[in-house]
């Protein structure tokens, strides 16, 4: 499993946002070391805190490391120097909560390092298609770039799983609020423990497909209540997929009052 | 008299004396960060530097490099800031550059601040006119450069140095910052002194005063 790094001027800000994040995973998240402040109750970062923070969680499949702002990105690149780890390092522009939380899920599912950067990378297209489904905000044209560094990965796991061999069904989402975060981020975990490559469309809305393996990807279908959902899966354990994600549904991913 | 080194003593004195004049004009220096910052560059290079001239007399360095890499690593630890790194970066460059030495002529003393500048340029990835503490260290080096190669001697070139980082940190004022937490500001950003610039004129200042002959 990577390691995730979380870097931030407030060690409130950050156990926060992990916390946050960890919601989302069971009992075993990935390994996550915070280097926030800069001692004494400092607002700030310490380049040698990072290192260390570096240094505890490689574990020879790589570091990804998530920093708010300004100073903390100057400590996060001279962490570099100063870390004793060989692993790879990579300090990622993810945003800091929505990627925290697409990182920890994907990391804990056992993804690669780019597989997980580039989840994390993507973690505002939920957000930004909702705003702009609402005639709210545009989105930027920075954050079009990242939005577009994700669409690739979704799009290819989706024509990865979309063979002529694919098992398909439909379910209607039963519980209150759709395929939000959380059930969105048990899918992706149950799955990486099921050799299928799976796609999700949202059948009532024709959004998608996208790929059963991705937080963001299932977010941004923004399927609702009482929608129908298809699954399709290929691969050798496809049926077994999709009859789990099938009782999930049913089972309103655990959110119906019993 | 004419001097032609810089003594390991002379170091740690010119270290004190910049932790005194950041000190000193704390309350000016983070005036200058909250027009364009964070308000607290003041406070943090204070804090680092009294972290720095606690340490230093803790563990007395034997030589140049030990000394100056000891420095860069108490203010990354310490300060907080951008400015730890930044600074950090300087010092811990110019300790490598700088060797195990005791001794530091005009030419290794500039050869070992332009070792730390160029890591405090790769690390902030600033360039000339972006407002910010390049914009003094690098014409103060230039001029530092030209003294000793004119056959300056140590206090002749520092003064040199610290007039042409005064020159240098008074050009930032008008300028549109592109680095760091002033550069969110945009335009609204000129017409202030940057405070980087400021207190990285105080080390210039520090080292003409330490020297002086």
């Amino acid at each position: 499993m990577i390691g995730i790094v979380v870097v931030s001027h407030s060690p409130a800000l950050a156990r926060a946002a992990v916390d946050l994040a960890l919601e989302m995973v069971g009992e075993t998240p990935p390994p996550i070391a915070i280097a926030a402040g800069a001692g004494d109750g400092i607002i700030g970062t310490d380049a040698v805190k990072v290192a260390e923070a570096i240094d505890e969680v490689a574990s020879g499949e790589g570091v990804l490391v998530f920093m708010d702002l300004g100073s903390a990105v100057l400590s996060g690149t001279m962490a570099t120097e100063f870390m004793t780890t060989s692993d790879e390092v990579r300090l990622t522009d993810a945003p800091f909560v929505e990627g925290l939380i697409a990182a920890i899920v994907l990391a804990n599912a056992g993804a690669s390092l780019d597989e997980v950067d580039r989840e994390a990378r993507g973690a505002m297209g939920p957000k930004q298609s909702q705003l702009a489904d609402q005639g709210g905000a545009v989105p930027a044209a920075e954050s079009e770039d990242s939005a577009s560094d994700a669409a690739p990965a979704v799009a290819a796991a989706a024509s990865a799983a979309d063979g002529p061999a694919a098992l398909t069904a439909e379910a209607t989402l039963v519980n209150p609020d759709g395929l939000h975060s959380r059930p969105a981020a048990a899918i992706v975990q149950t799955l990486a423990g099921i050799d299928a490559k799976v796609t999700i469309r949202d059948v009532t809305t024709g959004k998608g497909p996208v790929g059963a393996n991705s937080l963001i990807g299932i977010m941004s279908l923004g399927a609702k209540k009482d929608e129908v959902v298809a699954f399709s899966a290929t691969g050798a354990a496809a049926q077994q997929a999709i009859d789990t994600l099938l009782e999930m549904t049913r089972d309103g991913f655990g959110e119906l009052a019993s | 008299m004419s001097t032609s080194t810089i003594t390991l003593d002379q170091l740690i004195a010119w270290l004190s004396r910049f932790r005194d004049l950041v000190t000193e004009k704390q309350s000016y220096l983070t005036e200058l960060d909250s027009a364009i910052g964070d308000a607290d560059h003041g406070s943090n290079m204070t804090r680092g530097m009294s972290a720095v001239i606690e340490k230093v007399g803790a563990a007395p360095a034997t030589a140049a490099d030990e000394l100056l890499k000891s420095v860069g690593m108490t203010l990354v630890t310490s300060v907080g800031g951008a400015s730890g790194p930044l600074y950090g970066t300087l010092f811990l460059r110019m300790g490598v550059n700088a060797g195990p030495v005791t001794e530091l002529d005009g030419a290794a003393f500039g050869a070992a601040l332009r070792a730390g500048l160029d890591g405090v340029v790769a690390r902030g990835k600033a360039e000339a006119g972006d407002k910010t503490m390049f914009d003094a260290l690098s014409p103060a080096l230039d001029a530092w450069d030209a003294a000793v190669a004119g056959g300056a001697d140590i206090s002749a070139a520092a003064s040199a140095a610290f007039a042409a980082a005064e020159k240098g940190r008074d050009a930032t004022e008008p300028l549109v910052a592109r680095k760091g937490r002033a550069s969110y500001l945009g335009e609204r950003s000129a017409g202030h002194l940057d405070p980087g610039a400021t207190s990285s004129t105080l080390l210039l200042q520090a080292l003409a005063e330490t020297v002086a002959s």
